[in-house]
């Protein structure tokens, strides 16, 4: 029996992990550009970035997500669960990406700057040779957080129908009505899907401070 | 130190020659209220190693970044050899390459490249801006190192590095595209007396090979050692100028005076 309810439950982990990839990487992508706009010389750009950045953070995942599937999903486009899912969460994803790495960008000495200006090297590879790498190591704690609290709330995606485990969970248990048990082993899946992300950031970071720290 | 591959040695310095190398003519910088740099017109001719003292705030560093344009001057005009940058209008970028390509500037907290090792600082630039093979590049640079002792250093981490040995290498990586003027933002401050005179050996060294140089310093024994002129800057101006000899021991203006014998009590 208690197999049977794990391995239900168990079904949704492929559909959280695609949801929590899926929505990283759009807003580790869409987050670069996003905070280069809160550097733009133009006020005009630079205060539609922060516009942008206020209106996807100050509304709730869930009803970004019931804004896509149904709002927009209804006659405007075609879009399944898993797409609306993937993008609602990535949006909000690429508004928080760009403020850790507009911290990550601040907490970079200026005399990086200076002396990558000073060696005359052109503006490309002042930022892809000095800066983003430095950037990028800055960034991968806050980055990683970010992420294992992403994984936790694609659980709303069930709301719209992706199978995930939090998703599973509820059908399980209406089908067996074993609630606490079920609950129980959902959350127990979360916390061992985050362990390792947890420590394979510590790894990664511990090694890469090791090479840079001053 | 070892023997040097990128330069003759010469038994004494260089004369100087006649044509200013670096010429300032009524440079200001002025932030907001205040103005940093309140009008200073200088000329340095090729081979000569200038030395800048002068109180805190005076306006010394500003100076010095404004040479190669880190700090757009607000008024005035910098030339370098037959680069000329007027702050009446906005330079090209092609314009501030080739200024910046004929200056080398070593600043006080380093800034060495942490992700990038020893050797990979040293040829980054190399790579980029002068279109140098890995290859060349690293071999440039591996002789750049031996020249200020730190041929071991090739393949460490900055961070692995004394502050002595760190501003050693950004000395190396500044050298190593060839400039035709280097700038020194008081390179010792940060270091404890000791790795400060290393670092002085390799400044010296420079000058004794007839390196065109402004060391922006608060140690006026290196300023007099290594320079032939001594400028005193106080409140954005130059407020006395002459050979290390004449401003150290005989200051015409008050307010050089006034700073020489507080640093002399000090």
């Amino acid at each position: 029996m208690t197999l049977e309810i794990v391995r239900s439950i168990a079904s949704g982990i492929p559909w959280t992990l695609a949801v929590t990839l899926a929505a990283f990487a759009i807003g580790a992508a869409l987050g670069a550009p996003l905070c280069a706009m809160r550097f733009s010389s133009f006020t005009l750009v630079r205060g539609l970035a922060g516009a942008l950045t206020l209106f996807l953070r100050a509304i709730p995942p869930l009803v970004w997500l019931f804004l896509i599937f149904f709002g927009l999903g209804f006659g405007y486009l075609q879009i399944n669960p898993f797409e609306a899912a993937a993008v609602g969460l990535g949006l909000i994803a690429a508004a928080n990406m760009a403020e850790i790495y507009r911290g990550a960008l601040a907490s970079i000495h200026h005399g990086q700057w200076e002396a990558a200006f000073a060696l005359n090297l052109s503006a490309r590879h002042r930022f892809l040779d000095v800066i983003a790498p430095q950037l990028l190591r800055v960034a991968l704690p806050s980055g990683a957080s970010y992420a294992i609290g992403l994984l936790k709330d694609t659980a709303i995606a069930s709301t719209i129908g992706v199978s995930e485990i939090a998703f599973q969970a509820y059908h399980t248990s209406q089908r067996t009505f074993h609630s606490l048990d079920v609950y129980a082993i959902a959350g127990l899946l979360y916390i061992l899907i985050s362990l390792p992300m947890a420590w394979a950031t510590r790894w990664a970071d511990v090694r890469l401070r090791a090479r840079v720290a001053r | 130190m070892n023997a040097d591959p990128l330069l003759e040695r010469e038994g004494s310095r260089r004369k100087a020659s006649e044509t200013p190398l670096l010429r300032l003519e009524g440079v200001h910088k002025r932030y907001a209220e205040f103005e940093a740099v309140a009008g200073v017109d200088l000329q340095v001719k090729t081979g000569e190693v200038v030395a800048i003292i002068g109180p805190s705030g005076s306006g010394k560093s500003t100076l010095l970044r404004c040479i190669n344009q880190l700090e757009p001057p607000t008024a005035g005009r910098v030339t370098v050899g037959d680069v000329s940058i007027d702050a009446e209008r906005e330079p090209s970028r092609r314009e501030l390459m080739q200024l910046r390509r004929s200056v080398g500037m070593v600043f006080q907290s380093f800034n060495l490249f942490p992700h990038l090792t020893v050797l990979r600082n040293i040829s980054l630039a190399q790579e980029r801006v002068m279109g140098r093979s890995r290859k060349q590049a690293d071999e440039v640079s591996r002789q750049l190192l031996a020249r200020v002792g730190l041929a071991d250093k090739a393949d460490q981490y900055p961070n692995r590095c004394s502050g002595g040995q760190q501003q050693r290498i950004a000395i190396a990586r500044a050298l190593a595209l060839g400039p035709q003027l280097m700038l020194f933002d008081e390179p010792t401050s940060a270091l404890d007396p000791e790795l400060g005179l290393e670092v002085h050996a390799v400044i010296r060294e420079l000058a004794a090979n007839g390196m065109t140089m402004i060391v922006v310093t608060h140690e006026m024994h290196f300023a007099e050692s290594v320079s032939e002129r001594v400028i005193v800057m106080a409140d954005g101006r130059i407020v006395e100028e002459g050979t290390s000899a004449q401003v150290m021991r005989d200051p015409t203006s008050e307010r050089a005076k006034r700073f020489l014998r507080a640093v002399a009590d000090r």
